[in-house]
């Protein structure tokens, strides 16, 4: 009797476990399906982003690379001197100092809007020798694939963080429901068998999802919380009616000093130099990361002198005070709550900036693999689908939708990204407003691989568009060579380690695309045959997938 | 320097693990091992995975150390699949 | 009109739980978020604790509307969870 009730335990739970097994899997694979577009394009602009400040150097080539860190304090003061005589009036500037992947200061200050809506703040590069507005082509540089990566293009900064933010709810919860799919996902690693082609696909997404896992659940968490005070302001609205209240959370996060009352008692700022200089000793000569100054030339002026990234893996704010007429130190802080450093060390770990240059090159690899698991996911499910297609010429509405956005959000946004940085060599330098049409240069390109896959066969578009990619990229250097000063050999003898590797990486992606475009026209010759011993093939992949 | 040591840890500890499955014992050698040879893989495999965390962190603190150790794991998990992969493949 | 009402009767549930997770789930995290301002933690790092939590809450209760047998024990689930939240949330507003 009990033998009985025994085994119908046993059923019961192993009917359960294939049930929400089942379950997840769907939530899976529509979780990851319905804004997988937008998630590899994520995905690939964030890899790329780990090297955005190089990328932005490359996209500057007129201005040369620094052999040397310049010294920061006394780069500061020079910015600010210029601050003082060009924007004298603003309430509020922030220097983002050079560094050893930076050869120019990153400076915004505040302006008054002139239309509602409009952002209120200017900005631009700054030459840390003259302290001047760097004399280079106008360009948006690797801070546009950044920009993008969590707030897109063309639409309200705050709309883009949300659609950002709902793509990473979705990748979280197809993280999660994909490891309950795949509970033996450890033990099975390693026992890969490939072969068999339609578990490729399957199998080279799994391998792709494992190997980086816990980078993968980190990446989308930590993304989520680097926006979380958008997304969650429940908590900090009930908590805090008063400006003042709000201020005791703002300190806990960032080292903006709140702009408060000016005094109209004008006192010119004291010596920016000085400030830095004792920030210099206490964390290091090349370890300053920004000067931010509020109602500087007031009598009221603050100015904050914060740390920089390197050696601490955490963003917490770490800064001293000063006060900005007189030069007193007037508070130094290096220490916050424990939440506050949870979320300091999460928002650290998701833009990767302490990192020296290997960590670096390791973020960017399992990075890149998880884009390929994105972009794995997405063509596996078109290859799955195919094949239990009742007519293969006519698909249905949604598996034509999916296939023909796969080809131009996967190859099309790799021709896309190397139209972009075409442009930036190809639009001449003193032509105005070239920022933006380098950026327009992007979207019309990759409209026009969604248009080509729209118009030619699927099969054709991959190989064609993969093929562009790969010739772009691969001609990119020639282009660099022909259009600047800083050709391949001449950066191999200067050392101009940037530049080389830049051209290298072309040269890898290049062979990448080619590779990938060589074998999917090769799967594409070899297809109809296999069709038709794949139609006997269903039944068997969907049981050993399920045993899988 | 650290990095250097740390990932040639990582590439021989996934592969001693990955060794240590007769799955993998019979693919590349024909036959499962003893099962002492495979315990002592495994166990060499762990400790290999470990001293590569130990340098990582001697040389860079436990913050930077950790999450150097979390990409180097990565990496070299990666690269032994890949292998392993490539193996399988040329066999056929 | 039997082929509309089998057709509400078989994809409803789904809707439902659909709905549940996408929306009841971000209601259980905002929730949650402010539930825990009543713990004996300083403001801004309760505010921030529940915050980082809010995501996993978010995710968790997406994973159990569909990991569940029914669109009304999906429902249930929420519910009850809000409930007990809700006098701790109302209790620090």
């Amino acid at each position: 009797m009990t033998k009985g009730r025994g085994v119908k335990i046993d059923d019961d739970s192993q009917a359960a476990g294939r049930g929400i097994r089942q379950s997840m899997s769907s939530l899976h694979t529509w979780a990851a399906l319905l804004l997988g577009w937008i998630l590899y394009a994520m995905f690939l602009t964030g890899t790329v982003s780990y090297f955005k400040d190089e990328l932005s150097q490359w996209m500057r080539p007129e201005l040369s690379r620094l052999s040397e860190i310049p010294d920061q304090a006394v780069v500061a003061q020079r910015i600010a001197n210029e601050l003082g005589n060009t924007v004298p009036g603003t309430t509020q500037w922030s220097i983002r100092l050079p560094d050893a992947r930076n050869n120019s200061a990153y400076v915004f200050w505040r302006t008054s809007a002139r239309n509602p809506g409009q952002r209120a703040f200017g900005e631009g590069n700054f030459d840390p020798a003259t302290g001047q507005k760097v004399a280079s082509r106008d360009t948006l540089g690797g801070e546009f694939f950044f920009r993008f990566h969590f707030q897109f293009h063309y639409m309200p900064v705050v709309w883009g963080r949300w659609l950002a933010g709902a793509a990473a709810m979705f990748m979280l919860v197809a993280i999660i429901s994909g490891v309950i799919t795949h509970k033996r996902i450890f033990v099975d690693f390693f026992t890969f068998r490939w072969g068999k082609r339609q578990r490729s696909w399957l199998d080279a997404h799994n391998a792709l999802s494992v190997f980086g896992l816990p980078f993968h659940f980190m990446i989308t968490y930590t993304g989520l919380v680097t926006l979380m005070a958008l997304y969650m302001p429940w908590g900090e609205n009930v908590a805090f009616k008063t400006p003042a209240e709000r201020q005791q959370l703002t300190a806990e996060l960032s080292a903006f000093i709140p702009v408060g009352k000016a005094t109209g008692q004008k006192v010119p700022l004291a010596s920016v130099e000085d400030m830095v200089r004792q920030a210099q000793e206490r964390w290091g000569r090349d370890n300053v990361a920004r000067v931010n100054a509020v109602l500087p030339g007031d009598a009221a002026a603050r100015v904050a002198v914060t740390r920089g990234e390197a050696g601490r893996v955490s963003m917490s704010p770490q800064y001293m005070e000063f006060e900005g007429a007189t030069g007193k130190l007037l508070a130094v802080r290096d220490h916050v709550g424990p939440a506050a450093e949870t979320r300091g060390v999460f928002y650290a770990l998701h833009l990767g900036r302490f990192s020296d240059a290997v960590t670096r090159w390791l973020y960017f690899l399992v990075s890149f693999t998880g884009t390929a698991m994105v972009g794995t996911g997405l063509v596996m499910w078109t290859v799955k689908r195919r094949k239990n297609l009742p007519e293969p010429d006519r698909p249905y509405f949604g598996f034509r939708l999916v296939e023909r956005l796969n080809i131009a959000s996967i190859a099309g946004l790799s021709v896309a990204m190397t139209a972009f940085l075409w442009g930036n060599r190809l639009l001449p330098p003193p032509l105005e407003g070239r920022a933006d049409l380098e950026i327009n240069l992007f979207f019309f390109v990759w409209a026009l691989t969604l248009l080509h896959a729209l118009v030619r066969p699927a099969r054709s578009a991959w190989v064609e568009q993969l093929w562009m990619a790969s010739v772009l990229l691969f001609l990119l250097p020639v282009l660099n060579a022909l259009t600047t000063q800083r050709p391949l050999w001449h950066s191999l003898v200067e050392g101009d380690w940037i530049f080389v590797v830049m051209d290298l990486m072309c040269w890898t992606l290049a062979l990448l695309h080619a590779v990938l475009a060589m074998r999917t026209a090769r799967q594409r010759a070899g297809a109809p045959s296999r069709r038709k011993a794949n139609r006997q093939a269903p039944i068997t992949v969907a049981s050993s997938e399920r045993a899988g | 320097m650290s990095h250097l040591l740390a990932f040639v840890l990582c590439l021989a500890g996934f592969a001693a693990l990955a060794f240590a499955m007769h799955r993998q014992q019979r693919e590349i050698i024909g036959r499962p091992l003893r099962s002492i040879t495979t315990n002592v893989l495994r166990l060499g495999g762990a400790c290999a995975l470990l001293c590569a965390l130990g340098v990582l962190v001697a040389w860079n603190g436990w913050s930077l150390g950790l999450v150097m150790f979390s990409g180097h794991t990565s990496l070299n998990a990666g690269i032994v699949y890949c292998t392993l992969l490539g193996y399988a493949r040329m066999r056929e | 009109m039997n082929a509309v009402l089998h057709r509400v009767r078989s994809t409803g549930p789904l809707i439902s739980r659909i709905i549940a997770a996408l929306f009841g789930g971000y209601a259980l995290a905002a929730l949650s978020s402010v539930a825990v301002l009543a713990l004996p933690l300083s403001k801004p790092q309760a505010v921030l604790t529940g915050m980082l939590a809010s995501f996993l809450i978010y995710a968790g209760a997406v994973i159990w509307v569909f990991a569940v047998r029914s669109a009304l024990k999906a429902w249930a689930g929420l519910i009850i969870v809000a409930v007990a939240l809700l006098p701790l949330a109302w209790s620090v507003s």
